[in-house]
C-alpha cells in the first residue's frame, strides 16, 4: 500500500510540474539571439499613480529602431520601503533587472553581495550625459572601496524649501515678521490665541509640521529644522571640522528640545503634528489651520497646489522669511545635501555584455531627442516651444495631454532619468501664472530663488554617513519624542541619563564611525 | 413552511412567547441597531470624503453633513479616466477567477480527505498540513521557489503560493465533519467510492461553506498587494491593488509635486474613492453568497 | 480488502493537494535553512555558510526583545478575547433577529470595513481622534474637557489598535460563524420549544454548542499564529511617541531584517514564531481533546 502511494505521488508530482506553465500567463521572456537586445529597466516613475507609459508609446519604437534595444519597463512601487523590498527580493534570488533605480542604503548592502556592476567605465561611454549629470560629487556618492557602483543622477534641487508665514495674519494682528526665537514664540502665541483670521473661532495654531525623517534630518525631522537651526543643531550631523559629530550630543540640542517642548505645552504648534502624514499636513495649511511652516517651493506655489488655498483665502498671503535667530545668533532653514537618484547596473547584465547597450540608451536619453521626448513628450501633442525654446503647455489640440496635465503624465514617467535641473527644465516646470480667484501673479521658480537666498547649513555628503542599526534608531527617535510628549520629563538630569544610555547602546560608536567616515572622505567643512 | 402568525421563526411549533423571549428579542435588536450606527458613521464620513470638492475647508464633523448637491464626483471621474484602471481591473478579475477556481479545486478534496475518520495516518496528515501554517518562513524562501518555478512575471504567481490556505482548509474540514455520518456511511455501504461520496453527498450539502471559503479566497486574492508587487514586473500585468497602493502611498515620495495626476480632485477624496471603486466587485458578490446562507440546510436530508 | 479499495480513491483525491503542499509549502520550509546561514545571493541557499544560531541570538539579544514579545502577545490576545467573541455575538444576533431587513443591512454593512485598507483606516481614525480637530475631541471640548491625543498617547494607543481591528474585521470574522449557524438542525429547536425553553436558554443550550466545533477550530488556528499581531495595521498606525507600546515582532523584523537585507534574520524570527505557535497549538489541542471537543488533528 505504501509503495502504491509513493508511486502515485511521484507520478502526479511529475505531471503537475509539467503542467504548471499552463496555469500561468503573461509575457514569455525568451530573448531571441539575433533580434534587438532586451534591456530590463526598473524605473522610479515621476508620478507613479498616473500609470506607466502605454504599450504603444512612441519611445519604445524609437529606441528599438535607433538603438536596437527592446526596452522592458517596470515601474517601481510608489513607496520607498516597497521599492526596497522588491529590489532586495529580486537581489536575493539573483534576479535583478539590468538597470534599476535603488536607494543608497540598499545599494550599500547589495554591493558586498557581488550583485552590482561597477560603473566607473560608463562615464567615458556617455560623454554628453556625463557633462550634465555626473559631477565629482555625484561620482563619489555611490563609491564603495574606491569604485563607483551606481550612476547618481541629479535629484531634487537643493535648498528648495523655505520658512513661510501668513503675511495677512501678521497684518491683521499688527505684528512684524519675527526675526528671533523669542519673537517667533510671541507670533505663534498670537496666531493661536488672537484669532488671526478674524473668523471668531478658536481654530488656528502658530506652527504646522509633521514628522518627516531621513538619514541626515533625524527626529523631529525636516519640518522643524528651522527651530533646531536657531540653536545651531539642525540635521543629524554637525559637519564642521571643528565640532564634527552627532548634533544630539551638543548641549544646544537640549535647548532646542526645551523650546519645542514649550511650543507643544503652550499649544501653539498644531497638536496634530505628531499624527499627521504628508497629505494631512498639506491639506491643513490649505484650510488655514496654521500660520508658520516649512514647505517645499512647488508644494506651496505651483498652480495645482496653490489653487485650493487661493480659493479658500483670496486675501491670504504666505511670504518666505529668514530663519529666526536663536539665543546665540544661530539661524538656519535646515541642512542641505546634494540630492541624487541612483541607477545601478546588475552584475548579471554586465556578464551578459549589456553594459555598452545600457550606456547607449542612457546617452541617447541625454541627447536632444531623448531629453525632450522623455521630459515633455511629443512636440505638438504634449508640448510646444515658446520663443526661448522652453516647452510650454500652450496651443495644444488636446489640453489634457499637455505635459503638465493629468493626461500627459504617462508618457513622461521616465523624466527623472533625463532631467538635471537645467534652466529649460526649471522654466518649464515652474511657469509664471495668475491665480484664479485673487489674480495674483505667482511662480514657484521665483519662490525657490528667494528660498535659496536664505541661510542654510551645508551638510553635503551627510546622507552617505553610516546609519545606525534599527534598535539604536528606534531608541533615538522614540526617546526624543517621549521627551516632547511628556512621557519622559525633560530635565537636564533625565536628558543626560538618556544620552548615556544612548551612547552605551551604540550611539557613541555610531558617532565615532560617522566622524571617521566623514574625515576619510573629506566631507567636513 | 413558515407560518407568519408564529412568534418564533425557527419552528412550526406554536408556543406563546414568554417575557424572557421578549427581552431576548429586544436585546438582540438593540445590539444590532447600535452596531449599525457604530459601523455606519465612520463609513459615511469616508463616503462623503470621497465626494469632497477641492476647496473644502470645513472640519471633519461638518464634512459628514456636506449636502449632496455640493458633492463633487471629480475623484471618481479622475479614477475612471486613469489609463491603467481598466487594465488593472481586468488583471484582477483574471487573478480572481483563476485563483478561486484553483484554490477550491485543491482545497475541497484535501479538506474532505482530512475529514474521513477512518483514514489511516489521518493524524500525521493533519500535522503535515498544520506545520507550514505555523512555520511561516517568510518572503525570501518563497520568492526563491517562485523564481525557480519560472513563475516570475506570471499572473499565476500571485495566487499559486496561496492556493491552499491551511486556515480555510481546516475550517472546511470541520464543516465536512459536521455533516451527519449516517449519510456518508450509507453511501459507502452502497459501494460508493470516496470521490462519489464527496461529489454526490458532501458537495450538495456544503454550498454555504464552499461559497464562504470561495469568498475568503476571492477576497484575499483580490486584495493581495504584496505578492503582486514582488512577482509581477510587466506593466500590462499589474492588478488593482498595485494601482491602489500607488495612489494611497503617492505623496510619500512624489517629488514632482507641481503636477497633480488627478486634476481637480483633492488627494484625500481620490484615496477614499479608489478604495470604494476597488471594493465594488466584492461588495456586489456578497449578497449573492448570502443567498446560500439558508437555515437548516441539512433538514431534508437527515430526516429523509 | 474492501477498505484498501475504497481508500484508493482517497489517494486520488489526496495526490494533487499533497504534491501542492510539498512544492509550495515544504520547499520554502527547506529554503528556510537560511535561518541558520549567512545568506549570500550568489551562493544560493545550499552554498551559503552555516552560522548556527547567530540570527536567533541577534533577535533574542535585541535591546527591545522583551518589549516586542510583550506587545505582540498583548495585541494578539487582545484581539482574540475582544474581537472574536464580538464576531460570535454578532453572528448569533444576526441569526436570531426577527427583523429580516435589519438583519440583512447589518450583515452587509458590517462586511464592508474589511475592504478599507489601513491607509484609509488611518484617515478615518485621524478624522475621529486627532487632538486638534477630531470629531471625538470636538465633542470632548464641547463638554469642556481637554482634548486627548489618542493616536500618540501610550495609554490610549493599544485600545485604538484593538478597537479599530474589531470595528474593521468584526463583520468579516462573523461570516464563518453565520455559515456554521446555517447548518443547525431546526428539529433541535422544536424539541427545545416543546420542553419549554425560552430564547436565552435556546442560545445557551443549542445555538452555541452547535457552532462550538467551528469556534474551537478558529481559536486553535489563531493560537498557532499568535505572534502575528497584525503587521499592516500597526505599521500604518504607529509613530515614534508610541513605539514602546506599538512595536511588535513583525514591525521589528521589517525594519531590521527585510529593509537591511538580513533575510537569514527574518527567517529565523519566522521559525521562532513558529515554535511558539506550535507549542500553543499542541498544548491547546490536547486540552480540547481532554474535554472531548473536536480537535485539530
Amino acid at each position: 500500500m505504501k509503495k502504491q502511494c509513493i508511486v502515485c505521488i511521484a507520478l502526479i508530482a511529475l505531471l503537475s510540474l509539467v503542467s504548471l506553465p499552463l496555469f500561468s500567463q503573461g509575457t514569455a521572456e525568451a530573448a531571441k539571439p539575433a533580434g534587438p537586445v532586451t534591456i530590463e529597466l526598473w524605473y522610479g516613475a515621476a508620478i507613479t499613480e498616473a500609470g506607466p507609459p502605454p504599450a504603444d508609446w512612441v519611445g519604445f519604437q524609437i529606441i528599438k529602431d535607433k538603438l536596437n534595444i527592446d526596452l522592458k519597463l517596470t515601474a517601481l512601487p510608489s513607496n520607498e520601503s516597497d521599492q526596497d523590498v522588491k529590489v532586495q527580493a529580486a537581489a536575493a534570488a539573483n534576479n535583478l533587472p539590468d538597470l534599476f533605480m535603488v536607494r543608497r542604503d540598499v545599494l550599500t548592502r547589495l554591493v558586498p553581495q557581488g550583485l552590482i556592476a561597477s560603473v566607473d567605465d560608463m562615464y567615458a561611454k556617455m560623454p554628453i550625459r556625463t557633462k550634465t549629470h555626473y559631477d565629482e560629487v555625484s561620482r563619489s556618492h555611490a563609491r564603495f572601496n574606491g569604485k563607483a557602483y551606481g550612476l547618481a543622477d541629479p535629484g531634487s534641487i537643493i535648498k528648495n524649501e523655505g520658512l513661510l508665514i501668513r503675511k495677512d495674519w501678521l497684518d491683521n494682528l499688527g505684528l512684524a515678521v519675527p526675526t528671533t526665537t523669542d519673537e517667533l514664540l510671541a507670533v505663534m502665541r498670537a496666531f493661536t490665541f488672537n484669532d488671526p483670521d478674524g473668523n471668531g473661532k478658536n481654530d488656528t495654531y502658530g506652527y504646522g509640521a509633521f514628522q518627516e525623517i531621513n538619514n541626515y534630518e533625524a527626529w523631529p525631522g525636516r519640518r522643524l529644522e528651522p527651530i533646531f537651526g536657531a540653536f545651531g543643531v539642525d540635521g543629524t550631523w554637525d559637519m564642521t571640522a571643528s565640532a564634527a559629530g552627532l548634533n544630539l550630543f551638543k548641549p544646544e540640542f537640549y535647548d532646542a528640545m526645551a523650546y519645542l517642548k514649550q511650543m507643544v505645552d503652550e499649544g501653539i504648534i498644531d497638536p496634530n503634528w505628531l499624527a499627521y502624514k504628508k497629505d494631512d499636513f498639506r491639506a491643513a495649511w490649505k484650510q488655514g489651520r496654521f500660520g508658520i511652516m516649512r514647505e517645499q517651493n512647488a508644494a506651496y506655489a505651483a498652480q495645482a497646489n496653490y489653487a485650493p488655498f487661493d480659493k479658500n483665502f483670496p486675501n491670504g498671503e504666505w511670504i518666505v522669511i529668514d530663519a529666526p535667530k536663536g539665543p546665540k545668533g544661530h539661524a538656519s532653514i535646515g541642512p542641505y545635501t546634494a540630492n541624487f537618484r541612483i541607477y545601478a547596473i546588475s552584475a548579471k547584465a554586465e556578464k551578459e555584455g549589456k553594459k555598452d547597450k545600457i550606456a547607449q540608451l542612457l546617452e541617447w536619453m541625454a541627447s536632444d531627442e531623448g531629453y525632450y521626448l522623455l521630459g515633455w513628450g511629443v512636440e505638438g501633442v504634449n508640448y510646444t516651444k515658446d520663443a526661448n525654446g522652453v516647452p510650454v503647455a500652450a496651443n495644444l489640440p488636446d489640453a489634457n495631454l499637455a505635459f503638465s496635465a493629468p493626461g500627459g503624465q504617462t508618457v513622461t514617467q521616465l523624466r527623472n532619468m533625463v532631467f538635471y535641473n537645467g534652466d529649460i527644465e526649471l522654466y518649464a516646470r515652474y511657469p509664471k501664472y495668475v491665480t484664479e480667484t485673487s489674480k495674483k501673479e505667482m511662480s514657484a521658480l521665483d519662490v525657490m530663488r528667494i528660498m535659496q537666498t536664505k541661510k542654510w547649513t551645508a551638510a553635503i555628503g551627510s546622507d552617505t554617513l553610516p546609519i545606525p542599526n534599527a534598535d539604536l534608531k528606534r531608541f533615538y527617535e522614540q526617546g526624543l519624542s517621549e521627551f516632547i510628549t511628556g512621557k519622559r520629563v525633560l530635565t537636564k538630569d533625565n536628558w543626560n541619563k538618556w544620552l548615556d544610555e544612548f551612547k552605551k547602546l551604540g550611539g557613541q560608536d555610531w558617532n565615532d564611525k560617522g566622524v571617521a567616515f566623514a574625515k576619510e572622505n573629506n566631507l567636513l567643512y | 413552511m413558515a407560518n407568519k402568525k408564529q412568534t418564533n421563526r425557527f419552528t412550526s411549533v406554536a408556543v406563546k412567547p414568554t417575557a424572557a423571549d421578549h427581552s431576548f428579542n429586544f436585546v438582540v435588536d438593540v445590539f444590532l441597531v447600535l452596531l449599525l450606527i457604530i459601523i455606519a458613521v465612520p463609513l459615511w464620513s469616508t463616503i462623503t470624503l470621497s465626494f469632497r470638492p477641492n476647496d473644502y475647508i470645513g472640519n471633519n464633523l461638518e464634512g459628514m453633513f456636506l449636502a449632496p448637491w455640493n458633492w463633487s464626483t471629480a475623484a471618481y471621474k479622475a479614477l475612471l479616466g486613469n489609463a491603467g484602471f481598466i487594465l488593472a481591473f481586468g488583471n484582477s478579475i483574471k487573478i480572481l477567477i483563476g485563483g478561486v477556481a484553483t484554490a477550491l479545486l485543491l482545497t475541497i478534496p484535501l479538506a474532505y480527505v482530512l475529514s474521513i475518520p477512518s483514514l489511516p495516518g489521518r493524524r500525521y496528515l493533519n500535522l503535515l498540513v498544520i506545520i507550514p501554517y505555523v512555520f511561516n518562513v517568510g518572503m525570501i524562501p518563497s520568492y526563491l521557489l517562485v523564481t525557480n518555478l519560472g513563475l516570475i512575471d506570471k499572473l499565476a504567481a500571485v495566487f499559486l503560493p496561496g492556493a491552499i490556505s491551511t486556515y480555510n482548509c481546516l475550517i472546511m474540514r470541520s464543516f465536512f465533519e459536521g455533516i451527519p455520518n449516517e449519510l456518508k456511511e450509507s453511501a459507502r455501504i452502497d459501494g460508493a467510492s470516496e470521490i462519489q461520496v464527496l461529489i454526490l453527498i458532501i458537495l450538495p450539502l456544503s454550498k454555504a461553506i464552499i461559497m464562504t471559503i470561495g469568498l475568503f479566497y476571492g477576497v484575499s486574492f483580490w486584495n493581495d498587494f504584496f505578492h503582486a508587487m514582488l512577482y509581477l514586473n510587466s506593466n500590462k500585468l499589474q492588478p488593482l491593488p498595485i494601482l491602489l497602493r500607488n495612489i494611497l502611498m503617492a505623496s510619500g515620495m512624489n517629488e514632482y509635486v507641481e503636477v497633480n495626476a488627478f486634476g481637480d480632485a483633492p488627494i484625500a477624496a481620490i484615496k477614499a474613492a479608489s478604495v470604494f471603486m476597488s471594493a465594488i466587485p466584492m461588495v456586489i458578490a456578497y449578497p449573492f453568497i448570502q443567498k446560500y446562507f439558508t437555515k437548516g440546510t441539512l433538514l431534508g436530508s437527515v430526516k429523509g | 480488502m474492501r477498505d484498501i479499495k475504497r481508500h484508493r480513491s482517497v489517494y486520488v483525491l489526496l495526490a494533487i493537494p499533497l504534491v501542492y503542499y510539498i512544492i509550495f509549502k515544504y520547499v520554502p520550509i527547506f529554503n528556510g535553512q537560511i535561518a541558520f546561514k549567512d545568506y549570500m545571493a550568489l551562493d544560493g541557499v545550499l552554498g551559503s555558510q552555516w552560522v548556527g544560531l547567530k540570527h536567533f541570538k541577534t533577535f533574542i539579544n535585541s535591546y527591545y526583545f522583551v518589549e516586542l514579545l510583550r506587545n505582540t502577545l498583548m495585541y494578539s490576545f487582545g484581539k482574540l478575547v475582544f474581537s472574536l467573541p464580538l464576531a460570535i455575538i454578532l453572528a448569533i444576533a444576526i441569526y436570531e433577529s426577527n427583523r429580516p431587513r435589519l438583519r440583512k443591512v447589518v450583515q452587509t454593512l458590517a462586511y464592508l470595513p474589511h475592504f478599507l485598507s489601513w491607509v484609509i483606516m488611518y484617515g478615518i481614525l485621524l478624522a475621529l481622534l486627532a487632538p486638534g480637530d477630531g470629531i471625538l475631541n470636538d465633542i470632548i471640548k464641547l463638554f469642556g474637557g481637554k482634548p486627548i491625543d489618542f493616536l500618540t498617547n501610550t495609554k490610549a494607543f493599544p485600545w485604538i489598535v484593538i478597537l479599530s481591528d474589531a470595528w474593521k474585521e468584526m463583520g468579516w470574522s462573523a461570516i464563518i460563524f453565520i455559515a456554521a449557524l446555517m447548518g443547525i438542525d431546526p428539529s433541535l429547536f422544536e424539541a427545545a420549544l416543546v420542553e419549554g425553553a425560552n430564547s436565552w436558554q435556546r442560545v445557551r443550550y443549542i445555538t452555541l454548542p452547535s457552532i462550538r466545533p467551528v469556534i474551537v477550530i478558529v481559536v486553535l488556528l489563531r493560537l498557532g499564529t499568535i505572534l502575528d499581531a497584525g503587521f499592516n495595521q500597526i505599521f500604518m498606525l504607529y509613530s515614534t511617541p508610541v513605539l514602546s507600546v506599538a512595536d511588535i515582532i513583525d514591525t521589528w523584523v521589517y525594519r531590521q531584517g527585510l529593509l537591511e537585507f538580513q533575510f537569514g534574520l527574518a527567517t529565523a524570527v519566522g521559525l521562532f514564531k513558529g515554535v511558539i505557535g506550535m507549542f500553543l497549538i499542541l498544548g491547546s489541542n490536547r486540552l480540547v481533546k481532554r474535554f472531548g471537543g473536536n480537535s485539530l488533528y
